[in-house]
């Protein structure tokens, strides 16, 4: 840079950025750009079929499952019902059952954004052939239902059952084949903690950092907490990538290894050796600086107040 | 004299019991004897030292550096400099069978399993935060005050020198466990060396052998600097700064019977010695207690060190804060001349700390010259008899510290759920903006507080209208209390004499609302009509 025009060129560039950053947010806060934003993010976790990809009605492909008013609950449409499979390494299948109660839970509390059959509309992104583990994920943390489109959604209490949350899936899982399938996280007891958290050194603490503890990224996007959540809802992460998490397929990380990264997240993350007393949030130096200069140097302060003269 | 008595109390003891008074003065007189320490004891202990609890500031860094010492020594016990690996084989799980440095392993050890070394070494660590954190607070009150002035502009220096010597000393320190987050710091380090122009790249590979990391000699080469070269300079210059004091005499605020020639206080002996060590203890008391109760620097948590890991929320030690906010708030600029080039590292991190700390140091002559004063000072200012130089010193004390809340951007963006990017605009703008505005009012404070003399503070007297039968208004003070001061010239107020009529009617409105507010709604026999209001001024 020319250093003559430094000063002129720093305060065009301020302005600038401040303008930018207005309309950016304002774009953010309403409007359909954080629609979109959405949209394609949810997208990317999902456009390629899983290896072993699902069936789902046999005979009905392309179309919607409508349960109607059978009573059977084995058959559809009178031919013999096939569900979706929902879990990996596994015969599972979805149930009639399930298809139609999860239809029902998804008209009350999805299809005014996804739409009915959760083929998405301009609210809400497309969910069909994203997959059990994408849709579990979302609905399990709390953060779908969504009462309002922001950039990230964030976790909050869960309005299902585990049931109930599988039926969802089932019933979304039923539309087409393909996604990725709930991980199968049995072997996470035999997994080896160090190299779990080799491997979240490696990949995870850029963002959520070396506590999991979690901070915020660039433009208002952030890396929650890892601190509530479960086993399966975090291997879910790493194979679906939520949000603004990349998605780790198996060719970049094996069952295994997703096993101990399950495994250090839910034992040496969320349950740490804090010898040494209170942890201070684990957000390391920031905490600390502030407690040693508020509570050490401030009570020695007041010390010297006590002892000293006061007039 | 104090021979003669020694002498005669132990001919009329001879015969009886010796007291322990007794085995004292015969120890004390063997030594005066062979070594004449009397007189130079007498003086000591007959030193004078001015009472303010502000001047017990420093002494919370003078205790903090015992500690530092003592938990440092049992530290070196342990630790083992060394940056050649090998498989870790401790307690933590999660590290178990990983290869971490000879450092890493040794710290982690005697955390986890060493008696007493974890209580050790976070007392360590938090001596250090509250040491320069001490240090800190000591300068500030010796620059609102004054008291660098003439003749104690080289004591000054000195505790400049001090600070930054200090800075050193907790950054090399913290670096030692070859963790996670201290190789991300020197991972920085490394770059700001080398932003240095011309030099830095050659004093960046000398200093860690090689490029980045270095052949590994970086760790026992800040061992050696950490526990014996830094720690030699400090505790010489610290002896360096109490002898000035001791030779020059403590500063005291005026007040009656202080003058520029005497110091009034209490005599090092018994008075200032007990109290010294009594808040000695209670230094020692605090940093106990948060090394047994807080965590700090939990680095099995972190991991060892590797050049390809990294983790996001991290920060120096708080010391190091203001660099490392300067750091970030830094536009992306660089400045190139043909093939020269001065790297962006350079402003904030070389060229900030380099101009802040020169200032620092030279500052007693500046404001000698701007107030061309040459005389000698021995009484303090209060910061209002100053107020420019109460404003600038609050204006760079706001810049330090925006710089300082800078370096945590992404824990503020986190906790207040606010986008990064606002934040880090924010800290960009404000930093230029917001010690001007504090300069500006701390300046307006000192000169409200100058007016309002010594009766700052205190209540104002209320102030009583009426109205006479005719319509006519008079505005009277309320009769003063017995602790009243006139807020103008700080004088104690005189009760103001009233005529009987207008007291009378004072004292009955004063007792209806007086009534009014205990719930009961008895009725005087005042006429309310007399008197319309009784208000605050």
């Amino acid at each position: 840079m020319n250093l003559k025009n430094a000063p002129i060129k720093s305060v065009v560039l301020v302005v600038a950025v401040i303008a930018l950053s207005l309309l950016y947010s304002l774009m953010a806060n309403g409007g359909n750009g954080a629609l979109k934003n959405v949209k394609n993010v949810s997208a990317v976790g999902a456009t390629t079929p899983s290896p072993t990809s699902n069936v789902s009605l046999v005979g009905s492909t392309n179309k919607p499952v409508s349960p109607g008013s059978e009573t059977n609950n084995n058959k559809a449409g009178g031919q013999k019902f096939v569900g979706s499979l929902l879990y990996q390494n596994s015969g599972v299948r979805a149930t009639y059952q399930q298809v139609r109660q999860g239809q029902t839970l998804f008209d009350e509390s999805c299809s005014s954004c996804h739409g009915a059959y959760a083929s998405g509309t301009d609210r809400a992104p497309n969910l069909v052939g994203l997959g059990p583990a994408t849709i579990q994920f979302w609905v399990s943390t709390g953060r779908m239902p969504l009462s309002n489109p922001i950039i990230q959604p964030i976790r909050k209490p869960v309005k299902f059952t585990q049931a109930q949350i599988l039926d969802i899936v089932s019933f979304v899982a039923s539309q087409a084949p393909g996604g990725v399938l709930i991980p199968n996280i049995k072997g996470v007891n035999s997994a080896t903690l160090a190299e779990g958290a080799s491997l979240f050194d490696i990949n995870c603490a850029g963002c959520h950092t070396i506590t999991g503890a979690g901070d915020a990224l660039a433009s208002g996007a952030y890396a929650p907490s890892l601190h509530q959540a479960t086993p399966e809802q975090v291997a879910e992460a790493i194979r679906t990538g939520p949000a603004n998490m990349p998605r780790f397929n198996p060719g970049v990380l094996t069952n295994a290894q997703v096993n101990s990264l399950v495994k250090y997240v839910t034992q040496g993350i969320q349950h740490p050796d804090n010898a040494g007393g209170w942890n201070l949030g684990g957000v390391g130096p920031v905490a600390e600086g502030f407690i040693g200069l508020l509570i050490g140097v401030g009570l020695l302060v007041l010390a010297a107040f006590w002892v000293g003269d006061r007039k | 004299m104090a021979k003669l008595d020694v002498t005669k109390l132990r001919d009329q003891n001879s015969k009886s019991k010796k007291t322990v008074n007794d085995q004292i003065a015969t120890t004390a007189e063997w030594f005066d004897d062979r070594l004449g320490l009397a007189k130079g004891t007498r003086i000591f202990f007959n030193k004078i030292f001015p009472d303010h609890w502000s001047f017990m500031l420093g002494e919370i860094a003078l205790y903090s550096f015992v500690v530092l010492l003592v938990t440092g020594i049992f530290l070196t016990l342990y630790y083992v400099p060394s940056a050649s690996l090998m498989i870790y084989h401790g307690s933590y799980a999660p590290l178990r069978g990983t290869v971490v440095s000879a450092a890493y392993n040794s710290t982690v050890n005697l955390s986890l399993h060493v008696r007493f070394g974890l209580l050790v070494r976070q007392m360590h660590h938090w001596a250090a935060d509250i040491f320069l954190g001490a240090i800190a607070v000591h300068m500030c009150r010796v620059f609102f005050t004054g008291a660098f002035r003439k003749p104690r502009e080289l004591n000054w220096i000195v505790g400049v020198t001090l600070l930054i010597l200090g800075i050193v000393e907790g950054f090399l320190g913290y670096s030692l466990p070859d963790d996670l987050i201290s190789g991300t710091g020197l991972r920085i380090m490394f770059s700001v060396t080398e932003s240095i122009p011309i030099v830095g790249t050659h004093l960046a590979f000398w200093i860690f052998g090689g490029n980045y990391p270095g052949d590994g000699s970086i760790i026992p080469r800040m061992f050696i600097a950490h526990v014996l070269l830094i720690p030699a300079l400090l505790a010489a210059l610290i002896g360096v700064h109490l002898a000035l004091l001791v030779k020059q005499k403590h500063t005291q605020f005026p007040g009656p019977g202080k003058t520029e020639k005497n110091v009034v206080g209490t005599p090092m002996w018994p008075g200032f010695m007990f109290k010294t060590q009594g808040f000695m203890f209670l230094v020692v008391g605090v940093i106990a207690l948060l090394g047994a109760f807080a965590q700090i620097n939990p680095i099995w948590q972190y991991g060892q060190y590797l050049p390809y890991k990294v983790s996001y929320a991290v920060q120096p030690d708080w010391y190091m804060g203001w660099l490392d906010g300067a750091l970030r708030i830094m536009p992306s600029w660089e400045f190139q001349y043909h093939s020269f080039i001065i790297p962006n590292q350079f402003f904030p991190s070389i060229l900030l700390p380099g101009i802040a700390f020169n200032i620092f140091i030279i500052w007693p002559f500046i404001e000698a010259k701007i107030k061309k004063d040459k005389s000698e000072h021995n009484l303090l200012e209060r910061p209002r008899d100053n107020p420019m130089r109460t404003a600038i010193g609050a204006g760079a004390l706001t810049f330090f510290f925006m710089l300082f809340a800078a370096s945590a951007t992404d824990v503020l963006a986190n906790y207040l759920t606010i986008s990064l990017n606002i934040v880090l605009w924010f800290f960009r703008i404000a930093t230029y903006i917001i010690p001007f505005l504090v300069a500006a009012i701390a300046y307006r404070v000192c000169i409200e507080l100058q007016r309002a003399g010594d009766g700052a503070g205190k209540r104002k007297r209320f102030n009583v209208v009426w109205r006479s039968d005719t319509g006519e208004y008079f505005t009277e003070k309320s009769p003063a209390r017995s602790d009243d001061v006139d807020y103008l010239d700080g004088e104690p107020e005189e009760s103001l004499e009233l005529t009987p009529e207008v007291s009378k009617m004072v004292n009955e409105k004063a007792d209806l609302i007086a009534s009014d507010r205990n719930g009961s709604q008895e009725s005087t026999d005042s006429d309310p009509e007399d008197l319309q209001q009784i208000s605050r001024d």
